[in-house]
């Protein structure tokens, strides 16, 4: 149905905030099939790119297609195929992880049934079935990532985004989400997440965008990015920026 | 240079509360950069605030231009009352508080509580409605000067300062107590209650002083302001007469009593500021009350919503359901519209024979009207509905979900409309029962249930629209009374406005209630429930369109500034 439209195509996205460049130009084709990392410095635009892919930030310019469907033409397409889970913003933190899933899943439109299967699957798979009637907001940093993630899952997405999945996760739960994450891809779906940890990068990804002051600096498959490299020389180089301190901060030894 | 990080320096210069104005002031000035209309916003505000404090101040420098001491009294002793009282009220039922500088992001400086209180209380010091209230009450400075001189002046000018700092320590106080009580689920009852108390003192006290009003028994009203002058509500505002009256020696007591009441205020907060600090979350975890109630569909759904369908629709009222009453912030609202719906049109129902038996003998109790009745039922269901004013507002950046689902906007403001009626409906249905019995007019209650559902439906399609095209961010704390710089007059002008228009798209209720009679009191509840039902709808489905046109903008007005 779908075939030969990437997963994501981004063209010329754009945006400015108080007349501050956040993103300027982004080109991306992101393959099915693949497992995409963006990465970037901090303020490097990541955020802002993917929330304009995603449909929750209106770009000043360009276009973005998800598997074919204009996010902004076709929105309702788009969003049916299109899983998302956004960094810094809130979840309806006042539900309890099980009452979070079924609202999800109702909201895609889901049969009760299947979303009480599937939600109870995520939450013994996430082992979130213990925090019982917890309300999300009493949930630990690392709890809350993975209930988001369970949210963006639960309709069976084409297309994961994902903003900063491995921030703030302890290395247990990191390593079950890489698992959901890989099978996920081995399945025929499409992720696409931003970091700034190499080494989650290198381990799991297939291509990679690097992404500085709003604008892709190096795209491409993880060899032809790295070269024979590793992956964070690189990054440090097209980043630029001091990596070692010299003679001042004297008083912080002794 | 080489400082051992062992052994922290003492601190070179001690932190005092000039640091926290000049923060304060920072912050807000950073706020207005490249926001016009923010600023707009607050040049508005400025100017409203200006333009009642020139009223008052008039209206507290009169007795002095004219001389009469007596006035003079009564001015000072209840104007004053009623500014602590406003003080102390008002930004709990209506306003909110200023928390530019939150509390919390002091917690980890090595601040003494008492460092934090005198800055704090310092920023607070710093805002509009302060400099107005000091404007006007200088109208008092001017009595007292007119009518004992340059002395009396002084004296009045040191008591009216004493009394602001009374009124913002009294206000800082209140909220932040209120607001750690009510974090703890276990206290909400508690708290509706003591609020239910306190609007509940309010009637009866006013019907009180209007009595003794209407009575204008000018000797025993010059005692109750005397004896008022000797509480701290009218303490500080009252010194300058005593100096005028030759009374001296009641000038220090009077200063003390201030004093003193400002000090335990102070001591009060600094209490709950602390607790407010830490961020106590929630309280305990509750973990499975009632054992796993079904599957998660089953779980999300209330046991009241047990008829919604299982989907899209069914899940957002159910969410919106828990969220009224899980939200500490809605929750508080919600108890407001429960108190002043029920004890405002009492007042003015009760309130009315009393002014009006004055005019004729022929009069008697219980003249309230049809027309009376529908007016005041307006308000409240005006009062009602304009709790959705920022319904988007309080969901801040977690709207992300609904936009990212591409939920159609219809299809949410019908849904937000149903989830908040499932409260408020019953609440509307006991106001009116209510009321007819207190006025002893059993048949009267289809005039109030129609009015009411009439104006609360018109209210709920205006603010369909408000909460879409004028939505603004809350600020993030756990305090549910706290507000954004400059989005207390926002939050003001919108409330004002959609009050207005909802209020004039319900008046054909209040016309046909003139008009039509008897016959009105069968029509008044199918036909006002009817209205109110066509307008919500219309209202959904309009405001719905413009939603589905700037889901994105909306999501960015109402996600925090960091």
């Amino acid at each position: 149905m779908t075939g030969g439209h990437p997963a994501l195509a981004l063209r010329g996205l754009a945006k400015q905030f108080d007349g501050k460049v956040a993103v300027a130009g982004v080109d991306l084709a992101v393959p099915a099939g693949s497992f995409y990392g963006l990465l970037g410095p901090n303020g490097a635009g990541k955020t802002t790119t993917l929330s304009m892919a995603v449909g929750l930030l209106r770009p000043d310019h360009g276009r973005a297609w998800v598997l074919g469907h204009d996010v902004w033409a076709d929105p309702v397409g788009a969003k049916r195929l299109l899983g998302v889970m956004p960094d810094g913003v809130r979840l309806f933190d006042r539900l309890s992880g099980a009452e979070l899933l079924a609202y999800h899943g109702l909201l895609r439109g889901m049969d009760p049934a299947v979303v009480d299967q599937r939600a109870a699957e995520l939450l013994d798979v996430l082992a979130l079935t213990d925090a019982g009637r917890t309300l999300v907001v009493d949930y630990s940093a690392g709890m809350k990532k993975k209930i988001g993630l369970a949210c963006a899952l639960l309709h069976g997405p084409r297309l994961l985004v994902l903003d900063e999945p491995f921030e703030a996760v302890d290395p247990v739960s990191a390593a079950l989400i890489r698992d959901i994450l890989q099978r996920y891809v081995v399945g025929g779906g499409t992720v696409v997440f931003s970091s700034h940890v190499m080494e989650v990068v290198e381990r799991l990804c297939s291509h990679v965008a690097i992404l500085a002051e709003g604008t892709i600096k190096r795209v491409g498959t993880l060899d032809e990015v790295r070269g024979e490299r590793f992956l964070e020389e690189v990054f440090v180089e097209v980043v630029g920026g001091r990596t070692a301190t010299g003679e001042e901060l004297s008083w912080l030894s002794r | 240079m080489a400082v051992p990080v062992t052994v922290p320096a003492e601190p070179v210069r001690r932190v005092s509360a000039r640091h926290f104005v000049r923060l304060k002031l920072r912050v807000m000035g950073n706020n207005f950069r490249g926001q016009g209309w923010r600023i707009a916003m607050f040049v508005a505000g400025v100017l409203v605030g200006l333009w009642f404090a020139a009223g008052s101040f008039l209206a507290l420098a009169a007795p002095g231009f004219a001389g009469e001491p007596r006035y003079a009294l009564l001015t000072a002793a209840f104007g004053g009352g009623l500014l602590v009282l406003g003080w102390l009220l008002l930004p709990l039922v209506f306003f909110g508080v200023d928390e530019t500088l939150d509390p919390a992001r002091f917690a980890l400086l090595p601040l003494s509580r008492r460092t934090l209180v005198a800055g704090l209380f310092a920023a607070a010091l710093v805002s509009v409605p302060v400099l107005a209230v000091l404007l006007a009450v200088s109208g008092l400075v001017v009595t007292a000067a007119a009518l004992g001189g340059w002395a009396a002046g002084l004296v009045a000018a040191v008591g009216v300062v004493a009394g602001l700092l009374l009124c913002v320590a009294a206000s800082r106080a209140v909220t932040s107590a209120f607001a750690t009580m009510l974090r703890s689920r276990r206290v909400r009852d508690l708290a509706a209650v003591l609020l239910a108390v306190v609007a509940a003192l309010l009637g009866p006290l006013q019907i009180a002083v209007l009595a003794a009003v209407r009575e204008a028994d000018w000797d025993r009203l010059t005692g109750v302001a005397e004896v008022v002058g000797w509480t701290p509500f009218g303490a500080p505002w009252t010194v300058g007469l005593d100096v005028a009256e030759g009374r001296a020696w009641a000038v220090p007591v009077k200063l003390l009593i201030t004093a003193v009441t400002i000090g335990l205020l102070l001591l009060w907060w600094s209490r709950s500021l602390e607790s407010a600090m830490v961020g106590a979350a929630s309280a305990a975890p509750a973990k499975s009350r009632r054992g796993p109630a079904g599957g998660p569909v089953a779980q999300l759904f209330p046991r009241v919503l047990a008829w919604t369908r299982r989907d899209r629709f069914g899940a957002l009222v159910a969410r919106e359901a828990r969220y009224w009453w899980r939200d500490a912030r809605r929750r508080a609202n919600l108890i407001t519209v429960a108190v002043v719906g029920v004890f405002v049109p009492v007042m003015v129902n009760l309130g009315g024979p009393q002014f009006a038996a004055e005019e004729g003998p022929d009069l008697t109790a219980g003249n309230s009207s049809p027309v009376l009745l529908s007016l005041s039922m307006l308000f409240v269901g005006v009062l009602a509905s304009v709790t959705l004013a920022n319904q988007f507002g309080f969901d801040g950046s977690a709207y992300a979900a609904n936009v990212v689902a591409g939920v159609p906007g219809r299809l949410e403001l019908r849904a937000r409309m149903t989830a908040f009626s499932v409260y408020v409906v019953p609440m509307l249905g006991v106001v009116s029962v209510v009321i007819a019995l207190v006025l002893g007019e059993p048949g009267w209650i289809g005039v109030a249930a129609g009015a009411l559902l009439a104006a609360y439906g018109a209210g709920l399609a205006i603010n369909g629209f408000v909460s879409v095209l004028g939505a603004y961010s809350l600020p993030e704390t756990s305090n549910p009374f706290a507000m954004n710089t400059g989005a207390g007059v926002a939050k003001s002008f919108l409330t004002l406005l959609s009050m207005v228009a909802s209020a004039a798209a319900a008046i054909p209720m209040v016309v046909a209630a003139a008009l039509l009679g008897d016959a009105w009191l069968w029509l008044a509840l199918p036909l006002g429930a009817a209205y109110g039902l066509g307008a919500a709808l219309l209202g959904s489905y309009l405001a719905g369109d413009v939603l589905d046109r700037r889901m994105p903008e909306l999501l960015a007005t109402v996600t925090p500034r960091r």
